[in-house]
């Protein structure tokens, strides 16, 4: 026996075309930020899918030495029949007319399994000298490269009756080349089919493409010619069979498919079109938040510089005037009643910049406005004020909607309570209770029936509503003779933590409103 | 009850002489007016009108006013900065500040600053004259809001300074007292102590918060001036 040159390639794995495509889509994916979680998610029930899934392990077939009697051990059970030492089933070894160093034969043969029949058991034994690659029905089976091994490959279930087409190129580096091959199909019924390596295959010219495929040959392509029969020539008998692992029809999974990767490509687009429009939308309301905000930051700035300035400008004009006017006179009454409409004006403006401005959306600069508030209305009545404020509220957020409608709240309440109680003592409570914050108006004057207060007095209903509005509830108690406890209660969920930009925003020009004049106002 | 030794002369309020006092106020017409109603009160007297801060800084130390009425908005240098400087500068003078809109953070910033009382502008010229006074001999009128602030402050501070700086137990009694509407009063009768006494607690309290203050500008004063020599 020559020594032959062993031009090994290892076999690649039959569905290997997919996963080009399969890595694109995914890097594609990947490249997605928005929908990455979603591709993680997906890429990794792929990864479990496929690493469960069977995948015939061509690469490494067993094999068996056909000197020794007794194969291995394990053989006997799972491969039963396989490997056997009979070579009965075998053609010769073919080739073309000529015979070239660095040639490449291609083989074509079609066969076919009876209507009806069942293939109980088909083994398919084929070798090349050098290389062969071996497709059945277009499929490629296997390849290899070592003349002294006959490759067995177990084809049971890919064979269905009908027509079938066995295609082999064999390719031939130097000198002696030839194609051996044999068949076997064992029919459920007892028939055999035996398909071997003769003269009937034929020879595909070299330019034919898709030939692995062709069911009917042309006229063109010519037969094999047989060089010698199996055992004889210079291969002699073969000492190794290569046991390829059963083959199973392919079944392409469902992720490997074509339509399945558009899918997977459009989803994943739709997803980071979708976050993409979610992103933009939640920075333009950011955008839009910061607006308002810099707008009212602006308007506070132009009442307090400008409009209180100005007025505050009258208010001194009028008292000048005033003084330079004999006491008693007309005109001074008068004067005076002006720079007193002027302060009203200043003190609804100083509420006004209270609300506008975005720097006092606290909880604290709430409650310091309405203690305020209340010390200020109150010290004009026969009403003490007590204050019963919780200390460090002042970094929860208390937007302007709420705390306008609770400050409007409270002054009916303070305003009921300075009209209509008689009482001497009034608390003001501000307190956070639970998720919620707490305002209790509590006097101690004379009280009153609610069920019937509810329809004369309108005061009690515009509270009611006001917090409503917010989402917020309004209790009163009181019966005659025991005073008034009015209770406001806005539950947090109705707010919003402070986001972390208003610090930002607000850093340098509104944390600590200039105190500077930036330009002057002649 | 003994009067608690400030540095200066004492005020004294006559027809004879009157108190001196100097404006720092940006607005013409806001200035001539003050100015005006000032001069129309007898015991009163207007000798210093600065347009700026940086103007204040330079004629009040030379002028020597009993007291200066400061605006807190003014160009370049705030009415807030001026006030802790010339505190650096004239520790006596009494200033108080005046506000167009009733701010009681940036009252308390100038009352940390520095500042012995404050005024809005928009105060009748009655009560200007009696406010003046009080806030001259008895130091700001404790809102309640401004209570809560200055005990929050010297909390904020308590880990930082030295013991003489900060309050006593009385003292942040009454601050307390006062941040929930109490009168000085009320709270007089609640400790069963004086309404006077209630009174030189408070402005005990001021003082404090004007020597920490005080100590703070200077350093501030010095550090601002030696990269402003060129």
């Amino acid at each position: 026996m020559q020594v032959k040159q062993n031009n090994f390639r290892p076999m690649r794995p039959f569905s290997g075309t997919t996963t080009g495509r399969f890595r694109r889509a995914t890097s594609c994916f990947f490249a997605m930020r928005h929908g990455a979680a979603l591709g993680l998610l997906v890429f990794g029930l792929m990864t479990a899918w496929s690493q469960s899934a069977p995948v015939p392990d061509a690469a490494h077939p067993v094999t068996i030495n056909t000197n020794v009697d007794d194969p291995a051990e394990p053989l006997k059970d799972s491969l039963s029949e396989r490997g056997s030492h009979n070579f009965s089933d075998m053609g010769s070894w073919i080739w073309e007319t000529n015979t070239l160093d660095r040639q490449t034969v291609r083989f074509w043969k079609s066969f076919e399994i009876p209507a009806g029949a069942t293939v109980s058991r088909a083994r398919l034994r084929v070798t090349g000298d050098n290389e062969y690659i071996l497709y059945l029905d277009g499929r490629e089976l296997g390849r290899d490269a070592e003349w002294r091994h006959l490759y067995e490959y177990d084809i049971t279930s890919l064979l269905a009756p009908g027509s079938h087409v066995l295609a082999v190129e064999v390719y031939n580096s130097s000198r002696e080349a030839g194609f051996m091959f044999g068949l076997r199909v064992g029919l459920s019924s007892g028939k055999v089919v035996a398909v071997k390596s003769d003269a009937s295959w034929l020879i595909v010219p070299e330019d034919v493409a898709g030939w692995e495929k062709t069911i009917e040959p042309p006229d063109t392509w010519r037969h094999a010619k047989v060089e010698v029969a199996f055992g004889s020539g210079p291969w002699g008998t073969m000492d190794y069979i290569d046991l390829v692992p059963p083959l199973q029809p392919l079944n392409i999974p469902f992720w490997k498919t074509g339509w399945f990767e558009v899918v997977l490509v459009s989803v994943c687009v739709l997803v980071s079109l979708f976050s993409f429009m979610l992103a933009s939308q939640v920075l333009l309301h950011r955008k839009e938040k910061l607006l308002l905000y810099q707008e009212r930051a602006r308007i506070a700035r132009d009442i307090h510089d400008d409009l209180g300035t100005r007025v505050t400008q009258l208010v001194l004009q009028g008292e000048v005037a005033q003084s330079e006017l004999p006491s008693g006179s007309r005109t001074r009454g008068q004067l005076e009643r002006i720079s007193d409409e002027a302060r009203e004006a200043l003190l609804a403006m100083d509420e006004i910049l209270w609300a506008i401005n975005p720097r006092r959306d606290t909880l604290q600069e709430f409650a310091t406005f309405v203690c305020g508030h209340a010390q200020t209305f109150l010290k004009t009545t026969p009403i003490q004020c007590v204050l019963d404020v919780e200390p460090a509220m002042s970094a929860v957020a208390f937007d302007l909607p709420f705390r306008r409608s609770l400050l409007l709240a409270v002054k009916e309440a303070l305003n009921n309570a300075a009209k209509h109680s008689g009482a001497t003592e009034l608390q003001l409570q501000i307190r956070r209770q639970g998720e919620g914050l707490t305002v209790v108006v509590q006097d101690n004057g004379n009280g009153f029936d609610p069920a019937q207060a509810r329809t004369e007095r309108n005061g009690l209903a515009n509270m009611a509503q006001r917090l409503n509005e917010v989402g917020g509830k309004c209790i009163v108690a009181s019966q005659p003779g025991t005073g008034c406890r009015v209770e406001f209660y806005i539950p947090f969920t109705q707010m919003r933590r402070r986001p972390w930009w208003s610090n930002w925003y607000s850093g340098g020009r509104l944390t600590k409103m200039p105190p500077v004049r930036a330009a002057k106002k002649k | 009850m003994s009067k608690p030794a400030k540095p200066g002369q004492p005020l004294k309020i006559s027809a004879k002489s009157p108190l001196k006092i100097a404006l720092v106020e940006d607005q013409p017409k806001v200035r001539d007016n003050w100015s005006q109603l000032i001069n129309s009160f007898p015991d009163l007297s207007c000798v210093c009108i600065c347009k700026t801060g940086e103007e204040a800084l330079r004629l009040i130390p030379e002028v020597k006013p009993d007291a200066v009425l400061m605006d807190i908005f003014l160009p370049r240098m705030s009415g807030i900065e001026c006030t802790s400087r010339l505190k650096a500068l004239v520790p006596d003078v009494r200033i108080i500040i005046l506000t167009a809109m009733n701010d009681e953070e940036l009252v308390f910033m100038a009352l940390e600053a520095g500042a012995d009382g404050y005024l809005l502008k928009r105060t009748k010229p009655a009560d200007l004259r009696a406010a003046l006074l009080d806030v001259l001999t008895g130091g700001a009128p404790m809102t309640s809001e401004i209570a809560r602030r200055v005990v929050e402050s010297f909390r904020l501070k308590a880990k930082t300074r030295d013991e003489s700086l900060r309050l006593s137990a009385r003292e942040e009694q009454i601050l307390l007292l006062l941040a929930k509407g109490h009168s000085n009063k009320m709270i007089a009768d609640n400790l069963e102590i004086s309404v006077d006494t209630v009174c030189h607690h408070l402005k005990h309290v001021f003082e404090k918060m004007h020597v920490s203050s005080r100590t703070e500008a200077v350093v501030r004063y010095m550090a601002s001036k030696t990269p402003a020599a060129s």
